[in-house]
């Protein structure tokens, strides 16, 4: 055990020590952090704070003045976040080409032209933007309203309806405030809050990214170590001072280790990323689903024994990282599988599809993850019986795999084929 | 006790015979040579020793505690520290000096506070003291050889297997690889090396096997091998004011069968079962001896009368 420990020792001291290895730990958490930034400003610019718009009106029908001033203010007084202002008001189309050019420029976020007969007959607005982008749609519409009322407004001048009735009206015309509300469970019923909805599916995503990198993120750091020790000759002066069992375990140990302290790094620094974003960008409380965190250490510690054990047995018979790579590749398909039905595992958690997939061994840890972080009542039997099932087939992958490492770590020469693979698994 | 004992060992390689039928002693206490031309079966012999690849048949066992490599059955050698150091080196090349002894040091079951003690004093031993923070990878190919040997004995080992101590090492190097050598004979421990340069065996060796082609062509004692290919001759020096014709008379002495004279150097080879005391007699009665060798064979000469008899029966 005492080796055992040292080899895991030696393993990720080396292995945290290499730049490529610093540079991927500090990059991999910098492209997530900027994707979450600029999600978060997007947000932002959609529901929070944002510099004022300034746009054009020309009003062909020379009448409205007044009113679309007054409306204008109106909306910057009741907005005072999200200010949109009249930056210029026309009458005649002389300055057209202008103030066309201005949008162009972009000094003007948008420009606006109300047809002559609009307040009486079938006249339209025309908006000018430059690309019509998501936030400009919603300015553009914005705008709109605003012109709308003042025809109303205008409208209800000219057939003389009090000011009483105007207002009366108006009051009859007020939205009804909505929400939306979840029940998860009957006791509790709670609202969903703008981006909340986001949120909830990013999570079962977040846990199941997080148990992917945790799992597959050292595979090639164990095929590098394995193939270097082999490679360079290491080994044999290795397997004088310890069983390949013993090697073989302190390799997995190791790494094990270096993958717990990659996660926990990138999980804090994401987590601290979306509670201050939670807290102080989208308004909304973020709710981890901590239940889970028991299952998620079981599965990852299963999952990173069955993967790393393949990848020592496969490093222990190539001779360089290319030939290994070449073997990895269908591996890894299965093993990344699940994470192309991602979105369709963590819809319907409980569906046919998570079912079975749970308990295909190599899919079961990222499976069960999605599944557990996307609905946390799963019935007890159902994770207990897909963790046995893992362990059994975990045993009988280490099994095979240090038999294959035995064999293999010492052999030189042209790579072995399937069947003298499967005659070393047979021998005692 | 035997160290080691191999027992009608056999190992092919494809069609290739790289040992047949092989049976060594090896005492413990000793120094023991593993000579032969390169190809003869002395790295994949000790391969076998290692356990690192399988005897095809034979047995091999290791200080007579049941621990073997047999044809089938593999089991570790763990009651008996061994050091090994195999022909291709190889350590660690990102890691530090200090760090990969202290390393293997702590693999090889050595404590914090020996290691503390026994990395410096190594490192100081190999010359290596000044470079323990340098990469394994910065080391030139004979420093890289003198850690590697430190790496293969920072323990202590009962049994030291070393293949091909010497190669890639200046002769300074050399001499300081034979005297631990011989340090660790005189504290009871067993060396095991292989080389194909005869005067380095001559000079460490208590027992030497000498292999071709996969199979045992001699072994024994080395001073027992010498005397049995004794080749017969001596060298004497005389002294005083000598003619030719003072000389002369060694010609005709009955167990003399030949003379070769370089001044005062004579060079006399001896008839078959002539012992060379009696030669020694005869000449003190009648000229100052000054010198007086009985030349013993060099390895270098057995090992090529052998082997070249031996190949030139097979061609």
């Amino acid at each position: 055990m005492r080796k055992i420990l040292k080899v895991a020792q030696r393993e990720y001291v080396e292995t945290v020590k290499t730049k490529t290895f610093i540079l991927s730990i500090l990059l991999t958490p910098a492209i997530i952090g900027i994707v979450i930034f600029i999600s978060g400003r997007t947000q932002r610019s959609i529901t929070g704070p944002r510099p004022p718009r300034k746009v054009a009106v020309t009003d062909l029908t020379n009448q409205l003045m007044d009113e679309i001033k007054a409306s204008f203010e109106q909306h910057n007084e009741s907005n005072p976040q999200r200010q949109i202002l009249l930056d210029e008001l026309h009458t005649d189309t002389s300055s057209d080409e202008t103030v066309k050019q201005k949008v162009r420029d972009g000094q003007l976020n948008a420009y606006f032209v109300l047809d002559k007969d609009s307040v009486e007959g079938t006249g339209k607005i025309q908006s000018f933007t430059r690309s019509t982008k998501i936030v400009d749609l919603d300015l553009i519409s914005n705008v709109e309203n605003l012109l709308n009322s003042a025809i109303f407004d205008r409208r209800c001048k000219l057939k003389e309806v009090s000011q009483e009735l105007l207002a009366e009206i108006r009051e009859l015309r007020r939205r009804v405030p909505s929400e939306i509300i979840e029940i998860g469970s009957a006791s509790e019923q709670k609202k969903v809050q703008k981006g909340e909805q986001i949120a909830k599916t990013m999570i079962p995503f977040f846990f199941m990214f997080m148990m992917f990198m945790g799992i597959f993120g050292m595979g090639q750091h164990m095929l590098t170590s394995v193939i270097e020790e082999k490679s360079s000759r290491v080994i044999e002066v290795l397997l004088s001072a310890v069983s390949p069992f013993e090697l073989m375990a302190g390799k997995i140990m190791g790494l094990a280790g270096v993958s717990l302290t990659v996660i926990g790094l990138w999980a804090t620094a994401a987590l601290g990323t979306a509670y201050y974003g939670a807290a102080n960008w989208w308004n909304i409380t973020l709710e981890l689903p901590t239940g889970i965190l028991l299952y998620f250490v079981i599965y990852f510690i299963l999952g990173f024994l069955m993967f790393s054990s393949i990848l020592a047995g496969i490093g222990s018979v190539c001779n360089t990282i290319k030939e290994a790579q070449s073997l990895m590749m269908p591996i890894t398909f299965i093993f990344i599988l699940p994470m192309v039905a991602w979105f369709n595992l963590a819809q319907h958690p409980d569906g046919p599809l998570a079912r079975v997939l749970s308990f295909l061994p190599p899919l079961t840890p990222i499976v069960m993850t999605l599944r557990l972080a996307s609905s946390p009542e799963m019935p007890f039997l159902e994770v207990f019986a897909s963790i046995v099932l893992l362990a059994v087939f975990v045993l009988a992958v280490m099994w095979a795999a240090a038999k294959v490492f035995r064999t293999g770590i010492l052999m030189y020469g042209k790579r072995p084929g399937w069947s003298e693979v499967l005659r070393w698994l047979r021998q005692s | 006790m035997d160290a080691i004992l191999l027992e009608n060992v056999c190992k092919s390689f494809g069609r290739v015979q790289a040992v047949d039928n092989l049976s060594v002693r090896v005492p413990a206490g000793c120094v023991y040579g593993f000579l032969g031309p390169n190809g003869a079966g002395k790295t994949t012999t000790i391969r076998m020793i290692m356990n690192i690849i399988r005897p095809d048949s034979g047995c091999i066992r290791m200080f007579a505690n049941g621990t073997t490599n047999r044809a089938n059955i593999r089991t570790r050698l763990t009651t008996v520290k061994i050091g090994y150091m195999p022909e291709e080196r190889g350590l660690y090349r990102k890691m530090k000096v200090g760090k990969v002894l202290a390393y293997f040091g702590a693999i090889k079951g050595l404590k914090a506070s020996e290691l503390n003690s026994q990395v410096p004093r190594w490192l100081e031993q190999m010359g290596l003291a000044d470079w323990a923070d340098k990469k394994v990878e910065e080391l030139s190919r004979g420093m890289h050889q003198k850690l590697q040997f430190a790496v293969t004995v920072i323990n202590e080992p009962e049994l030291v297997i070393l293949d091909e101590p010497f190669s890639g090492l200046d002769p300074v190097n050399q001499d300081l690889l034979k005297d631990i050598i011989c340090r660790m004979r005189s504290e009871g421990k067993t060396v095991l090396f292989s080389t194909h340069v005869m005067h380095e065996a001559e000079r460490l060796c208590d027992f030497i096997l000498l292999i071709n082609k996969g199979k045992p062509v001699l072994d024994g004692r080395l001073d027992e091998i010498r005397s049995r290919y004794k080749s017969g001759a001596v060298s004497v020096e005389l002294g005083g004011d000598l003619g030719p014709e003072d000389t002369s008379f060694v010609k005709t002495l009955p167990m003399v069968k030949g003379t070769e004279s370089q001044g005062r150097r004579m060079e006399i080879s001896l008839s078959a079962d002539a012992d060379p005391q009696d030669l020694l007699k005869a000449l003190v009665g009648r000229v100052r001896v000054q010198a007086f060798e009985i030349k013993v064979p060099s390895l270098h000469e057995i090992f090529v009368s052998l082997v070249g008899k031996d190949n030139a029966k097979n061609s």
